[in-house]
């Protein structure tokens, strides 16, 4: 998510589906099928379900904020301002935070919240249920990166993209994995389609099960793809704390623009956001 | 404009082309309890059952089948648009039907792949047109299609609905820029996509109406849905009224079944709302219904003319005519029409809601030379002090007996108070004199009623002859002929009361086929010719120089006549008959209008072969019915129009424009190269068009004019760089001239929302001199944009009776320097009275208190400034800007327009935000809404007075707690923008 160059990772999207689809034995678009996984166990440490009245900001004792636009758009040429404005960024009363983009003309305001200083943690679930924003150059995500990054910066630090999405293709998230070697368009990532529906029309769980030498990407308890230590053309950064991040870009190298027709505001509208610890 | 007398042609022309007739029938078919539900419509062919009519008036062979272009397998549908005027048709369309119906409910969306040769936006397509009650029409308009195979969407409104529908697609395409192309359509197929999700539905456009009307009213609902579809955007879709569920807040008051027919019971209030498969639409109809309507106590007066002299349109006194309709329910009429009765067997015409109504009568159309007045009764309960007004229109269809083919001929005459009276019986009893532009009248057709009354009663509506006298129409006039008004100096009179007449040897030769009396009509010598082949006149003795006249000048009059003429005998420098250098010509007159004095005003040039004109020695008459004709004759004279007279057209040509080419926009001048214009006189215009020379100078005359229409549509004008308009005129009668600029918009099409434009008056101009008017853009306020200028529209008083001549139409600019970057003038001054404001900044209103004009979260500088006096918000390094009134938020509910007035020299793009709080009246908390209206390109260096419809905020559902008002401007950061007059309005 964080930096520029990512326009040409599209063009490893199809090779990588089918790598990882042939490491795992299965495809990420046959939804129906049933998985065999080891039984894995949890125990929650931390979650936030945004209950709350209507127009409050998120807990400020879970969650701090990245405002303005960055550097260069956050690495990505966006053309959103991040506010930590109720308009951009509150609770809407029905036990849901909704991150939502707006449009002011030509210019747009969002917000990025993220658990850094607050909560940050190696290993375990990190799951979110959530209806996602749609239209051309909404870029909605979910994300983690690791706690180190004031000291080793990016991409050393690590970056693990439980899920994002391009507004304009509203069937289809991204799960990837960034590291020394391998980030950016070269990011290691796999895409996972609905065979007939929106991310935006219902709830979906989005979550990561990470252990000491794997990570596992799922929607809705579906394993869509398994990225394993031995899988990264580098370093496997991913031994050390991470922190979480939500939210809502519009524009950038990754989703394109948004045009005329992409209707505002668009909100993100997230249910819970749960850690869990493996107990078996 | 004014077209409202084409009403749609909806008839449908079957193509009869059948496709897929091999479908096996099994017998299950005949007993099929639910209908198939196979999705496909045209993968490589048809399936069976499905057929395919052409649209009434085009191009029968514009659909055919490709097997080169086409998406996938082997063949395509393709779709050829004709160019603008193809005698085949003048656009492409016709619907794919079935013969038996298709379950679709288990679909949502029709989808296909479509390409094109060009990029054009198709007018319509859709599904459900099943060339009957297309109940479930489901249409998207202006699909974007160009050169490459993409996959399209129509989504279904309510699919549960369309349980045997046999409307499977559509499509109505015309010439892009006039111009034809052709598009392919593949794959077209049902579908159930999760993937397009809806988003929103309405009725009655998204808008909360209200109306108050009388018991008896009806209305009717129309819809849209809105669908987001798998490429992010939204998609909105003309839905059928029967998509939607109705409810009555208070059925009593008003009913509302199932195809959204909404009829008003009772006095009383009742809201119409609707739902879209279990969904809550925005949009409602608030109706008032004020009881029983009042209806008059008693019958019309009974008409008195004898039934002879009579054609009834309608009246229960006379046999009637065949009349084709008395409510052709024209399109944006929204006149509802009854018969009722006050006693028994007297039928009136009750028309409600009316703001207008054709009656026509085309089969025969109505021979009204031998009538000369016109009569109808009206009863209204509405007000009608001044200004209300009511109008009749006549339109003859001219000799072709057609509409359209360029002579159709009309005039509207309005009637007011005293004349209009409240609740009781007016009769308007008009002479068709007084209808002068209705210049021929044998092949009459319609009648439309309109103006300020929205309730009325008529009744004994008829043409007659009200000389009575008999059949077969009067026989004298009973007015003398109008009296000259040309100054003596410029005219040489033959016969005449005003001027002192030159000899003339005879008023009927020897040789004359005709019966010749000296008469006197209402103190006035008169020329009296009955039975009437063709009678000479003669001034040999004294023969008539007219080299330096323009004009030949007689007033006739005839109840009978059905054609006219008048020759001109120069008997040559020998000013002897016969000799080799006599000239002549005669000019006919078809169909002149009978029972009214016709004044002539010929000009000599019209008398092509009347090649000399020093040594005038005879004048023929001729009429028909031949030898049966009476006609009477005055005021015979020649004149010309130079020289300190009265002209009638300009002796010398317009000034020669000065302004360098390079800034110039040029319509019609000799001085630079003209644009491209489409007609210099559509044919819904009111006047007649000639191309004329003045003075070696080519120039437009327009006589007759009431208004005429010239159009750039095919090759639009964008005067954006240009500052001012300049056009010369010249006339000699008008009494008060306009010009009406309309831009089609960013869409470069008449409608979609998007035209504009505005007209500037100027009464009393001068006559008989060449003005130039220099009119800075600005002045047209309404034209907020004008880069895609199609018409203009010249208008001048006495309508129907001016005669102007124009030259130098064209656009100018400035041309570099001088460009203001602030405004000079003040913005205009608001016209809406007080109580239909809700202002939160202008000198002609009280305010309303206002947080700031300026939140800290605004991306712009502020100033209060002065502007000629006249208080102005200027915003500058503009990106956005929030007005607030959170403290006293605005409760819009019962306004209809948001108005703002914007003046800048440098944005290219300008958007208004309005945001309402909600019922918590508080920042968030869920029930926020909002919506911004962003206008591209808008016009620089003028004001330009946005009056913005509230139900053009589409997401701003509520409108109670009104308290963010966000400009937006662009460039981004660079734009400085002056704004005054801030406020809602109804």
């Amino acid at each position: 998510m964080k930096l520029s160059n990512k326009t040409i990772r599209g063009f490893y999207l199809l090779l990588l589906v089918v790598m990882t689809s042939l490491a795992l034995g299965l495809s990420s678009c046959e939804a129906d099928q049933t998985q065999n996984l080891e039984e894995r166990t949890w125990r929650v440490v931390w979650s936030d379900e945004f209950d709350g009245a209507a127009g409050q900001l998120p807990d400020p004792g879970k969650w701090t904020y990245d405002l303005g636009t960055g550097d260069n758009g956050w690495g990505n040429a966006e053309l959103q301002s991040y506010t930590s404005n109720p308009e951009n960024v509150s609770l809407d009363g029905n036990g849901n935070l909704q991150i939502t983009a707006r449009r002011n003309g030509n210019s747009f305001t969002s917000a990025r919240i993220k658990t850094q200083g607050i909560f940050e943690q190696a290993y375990g679930r990190f799951e979110a249920r959530m209806k996602t924003p749609y239209g051309p150059g909404l870029w909605p995500a979910f994300w983690l990166l690791g706690a180190n990054i004031d000291e080793v910066t990016w991409p050393q630090c690590g970056e693990i993209d439980v899920m994002e999405l391009r507004g304009q293709i509203p069937d289809k998230i991204a799960g990837s994995l960034h590291g020394p070697g391998y980030s950016g368009g070269n990011a290691i990532t796999s895409d996972f389609a609905l065979e007939n529906g929106r991310f935006d029309s219902e709830y979906h769980v989005f979550a990561i099960e990470w252990g000491q030498d794997y990570i596992d990407y799922f929607v809705d308890d579906f394993l869509y793809q398994r990225i394993e230590k031995k899988d990264v053309p580098g370093e496997w950064v991913y031994n050390q704390p991470f922190f979480m991040i939500l939210n809502v870009a519009v524009g950038g190298n990754y989703v394109g623009f948004p045009t005329s027709q992409t209707p505002f505001p668009q909100p993100m509208v997230i249910d819970y956001v749960r850690v869990s610890e493996r107990t078996n | 404009m004014k077209k409202r007398f084409n009403q749609l042609r909806a008839a449908l022309l079957f193509a009869a082309l059948f496709f897929g007739m091999g479908c096996e029938r099994e017998l299950e078919e005949l007993e099929l309890a639910t209908f198939p539900t196979n999705a496909e419509v045209f993968i490589d062919g048809f399936p069976g059952d499905l057929n395919y009519a052409a649209f009434g008036g085009s191009a029968v062979g514009a659909f055919d089948v490709d097997t080169e272009v086409k998406y996938a397998g082997t063949t395509s549908m393709k779709f050829a648009v004709p160019d603008f005027e193809d005698p085949a048709g003048a656009y492409a369309g016709g619907a794919f039907f079935l013969t038996g119906g298709r379950d679709l409910s288990g679909y949502n969306v029709l989808t296909f792949w479509a390409r094109a040769t060009q990029a054009a936006n198709i007018d319509i397509v859709g599904i459900g047109n099943d060339l009957g009650g297309n109940n479930f029409q489901a249409s998207v308009e202006g699909l974007a299609i160009n050169t490459n195979w993409q996959k399209y969407y129509i989504p279904i409104p309510d699919p549960s609905k369309l349980t045997q529908e046999r409307g499977m697609f559509f499509y109505s395409e015309g010439p892009e820029n006039g111009r034809g192309y052709t598009f392919w359509i593949d794959e077209m197929k049902f579908e159930k996509l999760g993937t397009v999700v809806a988003v929103n539905s309405g009725i009655f456009n998204g808008e909360n109406l209200t109306q108050t009307v009388e018991t008896g009213a009806t209305f009717r609902a129309d819809g849209f849905a809105v669908f987001n579809l798998p490429t992010g955007i939204n998609q909105r879709v003309n839905a059928a009224p029967s998509y939607f569920t109705y409810t009555s807040s208070n059925p009593s008051v008003a009913s509302v079944d199932a195809t959204g027919a909404v009829t008003v019971l009772d006095a009383g209030t009742a809201t119409i709302t609707a739902t879209l498969g279990g969904e809550p639409a925005v949009g409602s109809l608030a109706i008032t219904s004020t009881g029983d309507p009042i209806l008059p106590s008693t019958p019309a007066p009974t008409p008195t003319v004898p039934s002879a002299d009579v054609i009834s349109i309608f009246s229960n006194a006379y046999t009637n005519v065949p009349v084709d309709f008395y409510n052709g329910f024209w399109q944006f009429s929204t006149t509802q029409s009854a018969n009722v009765q006050v006693v028994p067997g007297d039928d009136i015409i009750r028309y409600s809601q009316l703001n207008f109504v054709g009656i026509q009568f085309t089969a025969p159309t109505i021979d009204a030379r031998a009538v000369n007045r016109i009569h109808l009764d009206i009863w209204t309960p509405d007000p009608t002090a001044l200004p209300a007004t009511f109008k009749v229109l006549l339109v003859d269809l001219g000799p072709d007996g057609a509409f359209g083919g360029n002579d159709d001929v009309s005039h509207e005459v309005t009637i007011t108070s005293p004349v209009l009276q409240t609740q009781q019986w007016v009769s308007i009893d008009l002479p068709l004199s007084a209808f002068p532009g209705l210049t021929s009248r044998a092949n009459l057709a319609q009648i439309v009623l309109s103006g300020d009354l929205p309730n009325v009663f008529m009744d004994n509506l008829y043409l007659y002859n009200g000389d009575g006298g008999g059949s077969g129409g009067g026989s004298e006039p009973t007015m003398a002929a109008p009296t000259p008004t040309r100054p003596a100096a410029n005219v040489i009179s033959l016969f005449s009361d005003a001027y002192n007449d030159v000899p003339v040897d005879t008023w009927r030769t020897d040789w004359s086929a005709a019966t010749f009396e000296d008469v006197n009509i209402a103190g006035n010598a008169t020329k009296k010719y009955s039975m009437l082949d063709f009678v000479g006149i003669e001034t040999v003795a004294n023969q008539v120089d007219a080299a330096d006249m323009s004009h030949l000048h007689l007033d006739v009059w005839s109840g009978d006549f059905t054609s006219f003429s008048i020759k001109l005998v120069d008997f040559g420098p020998d000013g002897g008959f016969g000799g080799g250098d006599d000239v002549e010509h005669q000019i006919d007159f078809a169909t002149p209008a009978q029972g009214q004095w016709i004044s002539y005003d010929i000009p000599l040039s019209d008398f092509t072969g009347l090649t000399t004109r020093s040594n005038i020695a005879q004048y023929i008459l001729v009429g028909q019915p031949t030898g049966a004709t009476t006609v009477f004759v005055d005021n015979i004279y020649f004149y010309r129009t130079g020289g300190g007279g009265n002209p009638t057209e300009p002796a010398t040509a317009a000034p020669a424009p000065t302004r360098p080419a390079a800034n110039v926009i040029s319509l019609f001048s000799d001085a630079y190269t003209d644009v491209p214009v489409d007609t210099w006189r559509t044919d819904w215009s009111a006047a007649t068009f000639e191309d004329v020379t003045v003075a070696g100078n080519a120039a437009k005359k327009y006589s007759m004019l009431d208004f005429v229409g010239i159009e750039t549509v095919a090759n639009q004008v964008d005067a954006t760089d240009m500052t001012h308009l300049h056009l010369d005129a010249w006339s000699a009668d008008f009494t008060s001239f306009s010009i009406k600029l309309v831009d089609f918009g960013a869409d470069g099409g008449f409608g979609g929302g998007d035209d504009v434009e505005h007209q500037i008056d100027f009464p009393m101009p001068a006559q008989a001199q060449w003005v130039s008017y220099d009119i800075p853009l600005s002045d047209f306020t309404g034209l907020t944009t004008r880069a895609n200028l199609a018409q203009y529209i010249l208008v001048a008083q006495p309508s129907g009776g001016a005669t102007v001549f124009v030259d130098n139409l064209y656009f100018y600019g400035s041309g570099g320097g001088g460009n203001p970057t602030s405004p000079v003038a003040a913005a205009p001054t608001p016209t809406t009275a007080a109580a239909n404001v809700i202002s939160l900044f202008s000198d002609a209103y009280t305010d309303v208190p206002v947080d700031t004009w300026r939140t800290d979260w605004s991306a712009a500088v502020l100033e209060d400034i002065n502007v000629a006096g006249n208080a102005t918000k200027k915003y500058s390094m503009l990106d956005f800007v929030g007005i607030e009134t959170v403290a006293n938020q605005v409760d819009a509910t019962a306004m209809t327009h948001f108005r703002i007035d914007v003046w800048s020299a440098d944005f290219t793009t300008f958007g208004i935000k309005l945001v309402d709080f909600g019922p918590d009246g508080a920042f968030g908390g869920g029930d926020d809404v909002e919506h911004q209206v962003n206008f591209t390109t808008p016009a620089q260096r003028q004001w330009i007075s946005y009056d913005i419809p509230l139900s053009d905020f589409t997401g701003l559902t509520r409108r109670a707690n009104i308290a963010q008002y966000i400009l937006v401007g662009q460039p981004t950061g660079a734009t400085t923008i002056f704004v005054d007059n801030v406020y809602f309005r109804n």
